[in-house]
């Protein structure tokens, strides 16, 4: 590197030590790869550090930012200070302790990270699940989706500075945490799905309280978005920001809203079945722009079809046990599966290798927020610092999900 | 003694009655062997006295405006959120934020090791300052100004004008980059809207002829069509956006946004240095409210005139003893006059409801009478009250905007102010001019 002369300067690597003298001393060489590149910025650049404490990183994320002014120059997320190892955690645990540690990864949506390796373990069990389970595994997730997505919109609402978004889509989620906890006996962590089943039928509180959200859903959706989506600011903030193109996407493995908001009408539910999907009748939301808004705006038509989803599901729910005859100790045959459920942020996966003991030889967790982390970089560039907030929150990361 | 057996309060009343009695009798007395000499003094040294009793009753007036408009924000935008918002302390929470102010005293006046300490420390004073200054100038009621200067509305634009000075060394001082950013924002956003801000209000002068905001608003009094929102609209909303921004309110707020870069210039401060930020944004939102509601909603003038002028000429010392016996049993009459009818209304209502509805209905009549009679009788009340009407009235529109509208960006900011309100506040200007040029 080049032995250029240090300056008093905020971004100095030994800021601690406030004498002049010291600044005038040759420039050390750089130790490590963050060293150097504090000691090759550009005259007028600056870093700043967002995070790991924050208050708009969801989660605990770090971002290392440099900036010109305020534009953005670069931007390098540092993932890692949520990290518990859960994919090892896994192969030290039976079959159904696997399922409590995948429950708190996407812990804004975690039936969805039950549902994965549910999926996985019982092609590997070659088990049927009964019908009734089945519907009430729709039912369940698409409650969790629509908590999941209203939540996103009052957050993408607070990035850009608006404060009462965020507690009109708490009074939605929390009726509907409250309905599955009166189902699960949990608000946040349901840990609800069985190998072969679920863990209990349906009860009454849950029913009723139930009824009496859907009679009132569609009408307290449209009155949240009607308080962001025709806001003109919002939209002037949103709109043509970090738009990302159908190409892009698909090369860096997009799922989920964030692809579907670039036009590629790509869904698992529809495009590799699992549960009674292919009996429901649902439209796949797609926006063309690829931009901030769209990606916004394909989660809010999500939440009606995810509400015409569970109105059909109580029409059709069969009677009928939740549960498929198993022996108590899970033995799989030797061999590997792949299950994948379309979360709220995209196509969720556990890959799964059996070694014909009861505990998973290997486990593979796929998880979108981690693929669509990558994307905040090369979206944000350019823009200014107040943007990446708007390009974070519209790709929805859950940093419990991205850590594992 | 029956002093253990007393509660705190009778306690500190025991204390207190002898000691409010003793000193009473002795300021007494002290006032009539010196008061001649006192009053001399006084006489003699007008202008200083004038001075401290100005600058007293703007501190009077700027803490307990802070502290209500904290609790305004509190309450209102829990309102919108649908939440409770403050409710422990005082009645529906009235007190929370004395007691919030109370807390910032006391917590840790803690000073970074690196930041350049005399201006770190000047800077939350030279904020407060500076907000604390132009509360002189504001007209609250004909004869209720501190200081009636003839260039108020340029004092006013000077002195505003320094409270960024203060964020900008709050900002550089702290030796942090978010607050070097929310620095540098708050002096480019500052810069850009003064401009719009100034230009604006050059169309009144030109049709008021004057700089004094007391003569400003006595232009306004012939009627509801005289206030200026009505004679110069562009000018009252390029000024309303204007002061918007220049009180850092949402969604100008760019200089202390959270999402983005912390607490702007205010990141490295705590306890009262911190209070001061927080109090100087209050005070300058009463402040812009009442500067818009003197220049564009005729300040102290009443709405509607009445066409008549009602002389109330109650003299109530010749009623002589029937004075108490009349005051004690009028409630009781109003009362029982208006719960008799409700009572006959049907039979499904009870006593106690008809006596209830009575004494409600009794009470807002009176109430409205004497209200009356003071806006007859008493017009520095009346003027006052219609000031401060229109002045929340605003102030609730601020909180209300930042209970509804996400943040703008900080280019979109700057374009808007350059682009749009500036061109605006230059035809505005151009179209006065030449009204007044063509119809004199």
């Amino acid at each position: 590197m080049t032995t250029q002369q240090t300056r008093p300067s905020l971004d100095d690597p030994r800021i601690a030590i406030p004498s002049t003298s010291e600044w005038y001393e040759p420039a050390p060489t750089a130790q490590t790869e963050r060293q150097a590149e504090f000691l090759n910025l550009r005259d007028g650049e600056m870093f700043i550090n967002m995070g790991p404490q924050h208050p708009s990183t969801h989660g605990v994320l770090r971002i290392v930012v440099k900036v010109n002014g305020e534009q953005v120059v670069d931007l390098d997320p540092v993932l890692g200070y949520l990290h518990r190892g859960v994919e090892k955690l896994c192969e030290n645990a039976d079959y159904h302790q696997a399922i409590c540690y995948t429950d708190p990864l996407e812990y804004v949506a975690s039936l969805f990270c039950e549902a994965a390796p549910v999926a996985a373990f019982e092609k590997l069990m070659d088990v049927e699940v009964p019908r009734r389970a089945q519907y009430i595994r729709v039912l369940t997730m698409e409650l969790n989706r629509i908590a999941s997505h209203t939540l996103f919109q009052g957050w993408m609402a607070l990035d850009l500075g608006g404060i009462t978004p965020i507690l009109w889509s708490f009074i939605e989620r929390d009726e509907i945490v409250d309905m599955l906890a009166a189902l699960t006996g949990q608000k946040l962590l349901y840990n609800y799905y069985r190998i072969g089943g679920v863990n209990g039928d349906l009860n009454h509180e849950f029913m009723s309280r139930l009824g009496n959200w859907m009679s009132r859903a569609a009408a307290q959706i449209d009155s949240n978005t009607g308080l962001i989506n025709e806001n003109e600011l919002f939209v002037r903030r949103t709109r043509g920001l970090g738009t990302l193109d159908q190409a892009t996407a698909l090369r860096m493995g997009v799922t989920g809203p964030n692809l579907r908001a670039t036009g590629v009408p790509f869904d698992l539910r529809r495009d590799h079945p699992y549960l009674v999907y292919p009996e429901l009748e649902f439209n796949v939301p797609t926006r063309d722009e690829g931009d901030s808004l769209a990606r916004y705006m394909v989660r809010i038509d999500e939440i009606r079809e995810s509400i015409r989803i569970i109105d059909q599901v109580l029409h059709e729910m069969p009677d009928g046990p939740v549960m498929a005859k198993l022996p108590r100790l899970i033995r799989p045959r030797p061999g590997r599966a792949f299950g994948a459920v379309e979360g709220p942020r995209g196509a969720y996966g556990v890959y799964a290798i059996s070694d014909g003991t009861d505990q998973p030889f290997r486990m593979r967790i796929h998880d979108p927020s981690f693929v669509h982390l990558q994307l905040v970089g090369p979206l944000t560039r350019g823009n200014l610092i107040a943007d990446t907030m708007a390009v974070m929150a519209s790709l929805d990361p859950v940093m419990g999900g991205v850590d594992k | 003694m029956a002093w253990s057996r007393l509660t705190p309060g009778g306690r500190a009343l025991a204390v207190l009655l002898p000691i409010l009695s003793i000193g009473g009798a002795a300021l007494t007395a002290l006032l009539i062997v010196a008061g001649p000499f006192i009053g001399a003094t006084i006489g003699a040294n007008l202008p200083i006295v004038r001075f401290l009793a100005a600058s007293v009753i703007t501190f009077l007036v700027t803490v307990p405006v802070a502290f209500l408009l904290i609790y305004m924000e509190m309450k209102i935008i829990a309102l919108m959120n649908l939440r409770i918002g403050p409710d422990r302390i005082g009645p529906a929470g009235a007190v929370m934020s004395v007691v919030h102010g109370l807390k910032v005293l006391m917590k840790e006046d803690f000073t970074p090791p690196s930041v350049d300490v005399p201006v770190f420390t000047l800077a939350p004073v030279v904020v407060y300052l500076a907000s604390f200054m132009t509360v002189m100038v504001i007209p609250f009621a004909p004869d209720l100004t501190s200081a009636g200067l003839e260039f108020g509305l340029l004092y006013f634009f000077a002195i505003g004008g320094l409270g960024v000075v203060g964020l900008m060394m709050a900002g550089w001082s702290s030796f942090n980059k978010y607050s070097l950013l929310g620095g540098i924002r708050a002096a480019a956003q500052a810069i850009s809207y003064e401009i719009p801000l100034t230009l604006s209000v050059v169309g009144i002068i030109i049709l008021t002829g004057t700089l004094s905001l007391p003569k400003i608003v006595e232009a306004q009094g012939g009627s509801l069509l005289d206030w200026f929102i009505f004679r110069q609209p562009l000018a009252a909303i390029i000024f309303f956006i204007a002061i918007t921004a220049e009180a850092n309110r949402t969604p100008f707020d760019n200089t202390e946004a959270d999402q983005e870069i912390v607490a702007g210039f205010a990141t490295e401060y705590s306890g009262m240095r911190f209070g001061f930020f927080f109090f100087a944004e209050y005070v300058n939102v009463f402040i812009v409210s009442a500067l818009f509601s003197a220049l564009f909603l005729g300040g102290s003038n009443a709405p509607i005139n009445l066409p008549f002028h009602p002389e109330i000429n109650v003299n109530l010392g010749s009623l002589g003893v029937m004075l108490p016996i009349l005051a004690g049993l009028a409630p009781v009459a109003g009362t029982l006059l208006f719960a008799a009818p409700i009572y006959m209304v049907s039979s499904k209502i009870k006593g106690w409801q008809a006596l209830l509805g009575g004494f409600l209905i009794f009470g807002a009549l009176s109430t409205a009478a004497i209200g009356f009679w003071a806006w007859a009788m008493l017009p520095p009340i009346a003027d006052l009250l219609f000031f401060l009407l229109k002045t929340f009235a605003l102030i609730f529109t601020f909180v209300w905007m930042r209970g509804t509208l996400p943040r703008a960006r900080i280019d979109q900011l700057m374009g808007f102010a350059w682009k749009w309100l500036l061109p605006a506040s230059l035809l505005n200007l151009f179209a006065t001019a030449a009204a007044v040029l063509l119809t004199s």
